[in-house]
């Protein structure tokens, strides 16, 4: 039985994300930016490999699919937080009784969400354009639980990162500094899941079971690192008002 | 219990951002059915006094206490009972002033505290016709009183004004005042800062100088003493 904490959390976490989607389809900022971003990759992918052999294709494709949706999601990690910061209202939250893991859990549902939208344009696009990427009789789950997963442990670490540097003062480049590192275990063991899947390996579950057990490392690391990176991330950002007040807008301190 | 975190003490607070030190040894302590009005010049270190006692910055030494048992920290059990008010609206432009509430409501509701219902909220700081619109199309004043109403919405029992009267109107400025007199009179504790002497010294039932990060002694109204004569005192005091 969970304890009522946890509860909290996960109602919590239910608000947080409602909101963020919420205000996502009046404005579809998130998507739209990411979605045209994946097209304008598949386009670049399509014009630039069509002379590619069949063969090489079940190789390659998976490559394509990950390196995609690795900048893909730098791209919606850099915005996700983007509300909070424009509208402070990162410190209203923080101000709540919010649990601090509630705001991780909603912001990487969001950004899953947003991945998984893209993933549904990148797949059938590569395989159209590609069309040996898979032998007879690849199974579409399999297919799905991979780019799940794979979506996951990215968005679980980005999601910690982004956090601490949009709280610090957007600077996104540092964002990619430290997400590609950190993710390119997720994203290797990801490609070799999408490789086997495509090639209707039989160990493809295997793999996929890792991947699940590294996520679920990496969301509970995540959570429980969350609240120093944005605690810490808040008191650098309010620096800025403690050391030029009349610069900013007119802030006191 | 509305009131199990009153009385709030901060015990020789240090804060520093790198090699600056902003608060110096502060001590204070909030009384329930008390205004406590802050003075003190930009940079005197006001905000980040603020900020600790609502959990968003951490104090580099000193201790946050509440209740009578001497609680220490602003954990998620204390902020369920503390309201932030600032002079920036904190608030989603997309959503509606009623969203705006109701998220932070169910944010609320979620920990089992009930909140003032939104519409009622944003009634009694007088944007009835405005529920509905989205925030970016307020003006800055109609974005203050928002954020007065999640305030009140939240029936806490302290609440940390930092420059409420910002970008109100006249009768904004006498939303604040009743504000004021309703939270006082349910046994709750406010901490308010304001440039305005005269205003800070009218609401104030006592009021205090933050300098250069050290607190002087605060200042108690007299029973009938004038606002003029209390912001005399708090001018001459060291």
């Amino acid at each position: 039985m969970l304890q009522n904490g946890t509860v909290t959390a996960l109602r919590q976490t239910w608000v947080l994300a409602r909101n963020d989607l919420r205000q996502e389809l009046r404005e579809l900022e998130l998507v739209v930016t990411s979605v045209f971003f994946t097209v304008v990759i598949l386009a670049l992918y399509a014009v630039s490999f069509a002379e590619m052999s069949k063969s090489a294709q079940p190789k390659a494709v998976p490559g394509m699919l990950w390196i995609a949706l690795a900048f893909v999601g730098a791209l919606t990690l850099t915005r996700v937080f983007e509300r909070e910061r424009e509208a402070d209202t990162f410190a209203a939250l923080l101000a709540a009784p919010v649990n601090r893991v509630a705001i991780y859990g909603a912001k990487f549902s969001v950004t899953l969400v947003v991945l998984c939208v893209c993933a549904a344009v990148l797949v059938p696009g590569l395989l159209l354009v590609f069309p040996g990427s898979g032998v007879e009789g690849w199974s579409a789950v399999e297919m799905l639980a991979t780019v799940l997963l794979g979506c996951a442990g990215f968005a679980a670490v980005g999601t910690l990162f982004a956090a601490g540097l949009a709280h610090s003062g957007g600077k996104n480049v540092l964002l990619s500094v430290v997400l590609y590192p950190l993710t390119t275990p997720v994203l290797m063991m990801s490609l070799v899941a999408t490789q086997r899947v495509l090639q209707a390996h039989p160990g493809a579950w295997d793999i996929l079971a890792k991947i699940a057990a590294v996520d679920v490392i990496l969301v509970i690391v995540g959570g429980a690192l969350f609240e120093s990176v944005l605690v810490g991330g808040a008191a650098r950002s309010s620096r800025g008002a403690e050391a030029g007040p009349d610069m900013l807008g007119g802030q006191s301190r | 219990m509305s009131d199990s975190i009153i009385p709030c003490e901060l015990r020789s607070v240090v804060k520093s951002f790198g090699r600056t030190a902003v608060l110096r040894g502060v001590s204070l302590r909030l009384e329930a059915g008390q205004v406590t009005g802050l003075s003190g010049i930009n940079g005197a270190g006001k905000t980040t006094l603020f900020r600790i006692l609502a959990g968003l910055d951490d104090a580099d030494a000193g201790e946050v206490c509440f209740g009578s048992s001497g609680d220490v920290g602003v954990h998620e059990g204390v902020r369920e009972h503390v309201a932030f008010v600032t002079h920036a609206p904190q608030l989603y432009p997309l959503l509606s002033a009623r969203e705006n509430l109701e998220l932070f409501a169910a944010l609320r509701a979620a920990r089992g505290r009930e909140t003032m219902p939104a519409t009622e909220a944003l009634a009694s700081v007088g944007l009835e016709a405005a529920n509905d619109r989205a925030v970016r199309t307020f003006s800055r004043g109609m974005a203050q009183r928002v954020v007065l109403a999640r305030a009140v919405a939240a029936r806490p029992a302290l609440m940390l004004l930092d420059e409420p009267f910002t970008a109100l109107d006249a009768d904004g400025q006498e939303l604040v005042r009743r504000i004021l007199r309703e939270a006082r009179a349910r046994g709750a504790s406010v901490l308010l800062s304001s440039h305005d002497l005269d205003r800070l010294c009218e609401v104030s039932d006592r009021v205090v100088r933050l300098h250069e990060g050290r607190l002087a002694l605060p200042l108690e109204r007299g029973a009938d003493e004038a606002p003029a004569r209390l912001k005399a005192r708090l001018q001459a005091s060291p």
